[in-house]
């Protein structure tokens, strides 16, 4: 066996583990309040995957989580945090909706296009800003993109409840019929949205494991000095790895407009960036793994809200179990690479082969 | 009269600037602790939520707000050890664990409210620790409300800052303690249990943070929201660096991050013209334009955000 399928197969089997392990501790939490767990976790389940409206539901959720998700991977493939995503989602969002709603004379296909181009675009110019202070004036890139979150979220709620206010609802006008994404199922809210999300999930894979240019990203990711040293323009790089990033999620965030929403109102967009870079984790910074543990996600959304409904459980358990996945991912991921470990691990890798 | 309004305006102005310092001086004297140990904790943010659900849920329950400041640094004290294993014992990454706890702390702290109080949308009222009043004294203009008429946790958290001041640069411990932020190999050649230090750094970091969470629900407001903290976890790690991982540079990187929140506050009440969202933008812009006046980051503990072995791997 090659040394890449090894480590593949390791990292699998750190994330299934990790998020096996995390929901029997949701189980203990269920059972600690004193609910019956497999109640629980069927309801969970049924919520998910019980009917063509339930599994619809599951691939509405998990599509902005993709697009988050793709953002963190492709930062911090080239050495930085995007912990901004939420803002640059959200800008994405209030392009598109002005875009699309107010400023485009014509509806249609036209508009659903144009409204998604400018909504990576806004992402884009919100994700430079770290990335330009990151790479020539040295500030640290996380604290900038998070305030920056902030930012973005009070100006959204300007806009709902100010100039793009609809009648005295704090919300926006919704986009016109023509314009929105069209739905996959019958009787379901799945919407084309997917498709998007799962090309730029493959031209990101593509684009970082194939490509000159993606390798480039990822030397100046593992190791900036010797990237700078080899000639490579690393303060460019950074920033139009910020730039991408960005756009990746602007376009998250035009896509659930378009697609979702159809409109901004409060809690647009709250926690995707801080979930995206907790899935490009778990999936291994990896597209594709980011994509698949995007999914996983949205099953634990989507059937948390059943689970809520016919048990009283919170929502909020998933969210622990969430959060639980990462930092038994992280966990495994370094106890592995302790020494001792690393020796035993590897020691084993020969005796299976033998 | 005109004149007396002014002073009444400024001095109000300023009493609030300190109160919104307070939670922000705390968990920056928290986060120093850490760091000075080497230790980057991005997750202050969820461990002040955690911190402000525990203080209000406690102080709820005993009528004693007291008690909930104790029980939310306590509490933030304890989950950081979640960090503090992963990062010391497994030397996994800072952030990533900063991170994770950013993600669990809030978690935990919605789940603890609603088990507790059930998924409700009433406005729940707690017991808040008043004001020191000071007779008299307080009745002087501008200086009286800003120093004598405060909350005990603003009169605490200064003289926390100035001990800590002392204990970093006066005492054998303090310089100690510095040095495993800097040169933790050489440290440990000379005695010191660098681990433990770490150890011990992530206990008080977390225990700060908790306070300045718990803080705001047990004597800034009195009722619960989600989102309380709004972000001032990163305003407080971003006010270590401002302010040059000194104590002197914390207090003022802080108080003017307070000053922009007191004045935006202010005046969303007296210019209702200017929409409040994009006053409240102020606090959060003007963190970042601190930032970038100041570049600071060559001041940092050399050994800020290393994972320590023993053995040198």
């Amino acid at each position: 066996m090659g040394i890449r399928f090894k480590n593949t197969i390791l990292k699998v089997s750190i994330s299934a583990i990790s998020i096996l392990a995390a929901i029997l501790i949701g189980a203990i939490i269920i059972a600690s309040v004193g609910e019956n767990v497999f109640v629980a976790y069927g309801f969970l389940l049924r919520g998910a995957f019980g009917n063509a409206r339930a599994i619809g539901e599951t691939i509405v959720k998990a599509t902005p989580l993709i697009f988050t998700a793709l953002a963190a991977v492709f930062a911090y493939r080239c050495g930085m945090f995007n912990l901004g995503a939420e803002g640059q989602f959200i800008m994405g969002a209030i392009a598109a909706s002005w875009i699309s709603a107010t400023l485009l004379p014509f509806g249609g296909w036209l508009n659903t296009l144009l409204s998604m181009i400018i909504g990576a675009l806004a992402g884009g110019v919100w994700g430079a800003i770290p990335g330009l202070l990151k790479a020539y004036r040295g500030l640290n890139e996380m604290i900038v993109s998070i305030l920056l979150n902030y930012v973005a979220t009070l100006f959204m709620a300007f806009l709902y409840s100010g100039p793009l206010m609809e009648k005295n609802i704090p919300q926006t006008v919704a986009i016109f019929d023509d314009v929105k994404l069209t739905r996959l199922i019958e009787g379901s809210r799945v919407h084309t949205g997917i498709f998007v999300a799962i090309g730029v999930m493959i031209v990101a894979s593509y684009f970082l494991f194939k490509t000159a240019k993606g390798y480039q990203l990822r030397v100046v990711g593992l190791n900036p000095t010797a990237a700078n040293v080899n000639g490579l323009a690393v303060k460019k790089m950074m920033v139009s790895a910020f730039v991408v990033s960005g756009m990746i999620a602007g376009l998250g965030g035009a896509v659930e407009l378009l697609g979702s929403s159809y409109r901004l109102m409060a809690g647009f967009g709250l926690g995707f960036g801080f979930d995206g870079v907790a899935i490009a984790l778990i999936g291994q910074l990896h597209p594709i793994g980011a994509g698949l543990v995007a999914y996983l996600f949205a099953v634990l959304r989507t059937g948390a809200n059943t689970m809520q409904i016919a048990t009283g459980i919170t929502t909020s358990v998933v969210d622990i179990v969430q959060a639980v996945i990462i930092i038994f991912a992280v966990a495994a991921t370094a106890i592995i690479a302790l020494p001792g470990v690393k020796a035993i691990v590897n020691r084993k890798w020969k005796g299976a082969e033998q | 009269m005109d004149m007396f309004l002014n002073a009444h305006f400024i001095g109000s102005l300023l009493q609030s600037t300190l109160r919104v310092t307070t939670p922000l001086l705390l968990v920056a004297l928290g986060e120093l602790y850490g760091e000075r140990a080497g230790m980057i904790n991005i997750g202050l943010d969820g461990i002040m939520t955690l911190g402000a659900t525990v203080g209000f849920i406690v102080g709820y329950i005993t009528v004693n707000p007291l008690l909930g400041l104790v029980i939310g640094a306590v509490a933030g004290s304890l989950i950081n050890l979640i960090y503090a294993y992963s990062t010391i014992t497994l030397r996994s990454g800072q952030i990533i664990n900063g991170m994770a706890l950013n993600i669990l702390a809030p978690a935990l702290s919605i789940f603890m409210f609603r088990q507790y109080f059930g998924v409700t949308t009433k406005l729940i009222q707690g017991t808040v620790i008043k004001p020191i009043c000071v007779p008299v004294l307080s009745d002087i203009p501008i200086a009286g409300p800003v120093l004598f008429n405060q909350n005990p946790i603003t009169y605490l958290a200064f003289v926390l800052a100035i001990l800590t001041a002392i204990f970093f640069n006066k005492t054998k411990p303090g310089l100690d303690y510095r040095a495993v932020g800097e040169f933790p190999r050489a440290a440990e050649t000379l005695g010191i249990n660098v681990i433990r230090k770490k150890y011990i750094a992530c206990m008080i970091c977390g225990a700060l943070a908790g306070l300045g969470g718990a803080y705001l629900n047990t004597c800034y407001i009195g009722t619960y929201a989600e989102g309380v903290v709004a972000g001032r976890g990163f305003i407080a790690l971003s006010a270590v660096i401002f302010g040059g991982w000194r104590v002197r540079g914390l207090i003022l990187a802080t108080l003017l991050f307070g000053f922009t929140d007191a004045v935006q506050l202010r005046f969303q009440t007296i210019l209702p013209v200017i929409p409040y969202q994009i006053l409240a933008m102020l606090p959060y812009l003007s963190t970042i334009a601190a930032l970038f006046i100041m570049r600071n980051s060559g001041l940092a503990p050399k050994a800020n955000g290393v994972p320590y072995s023993r053995e040198g791997h």
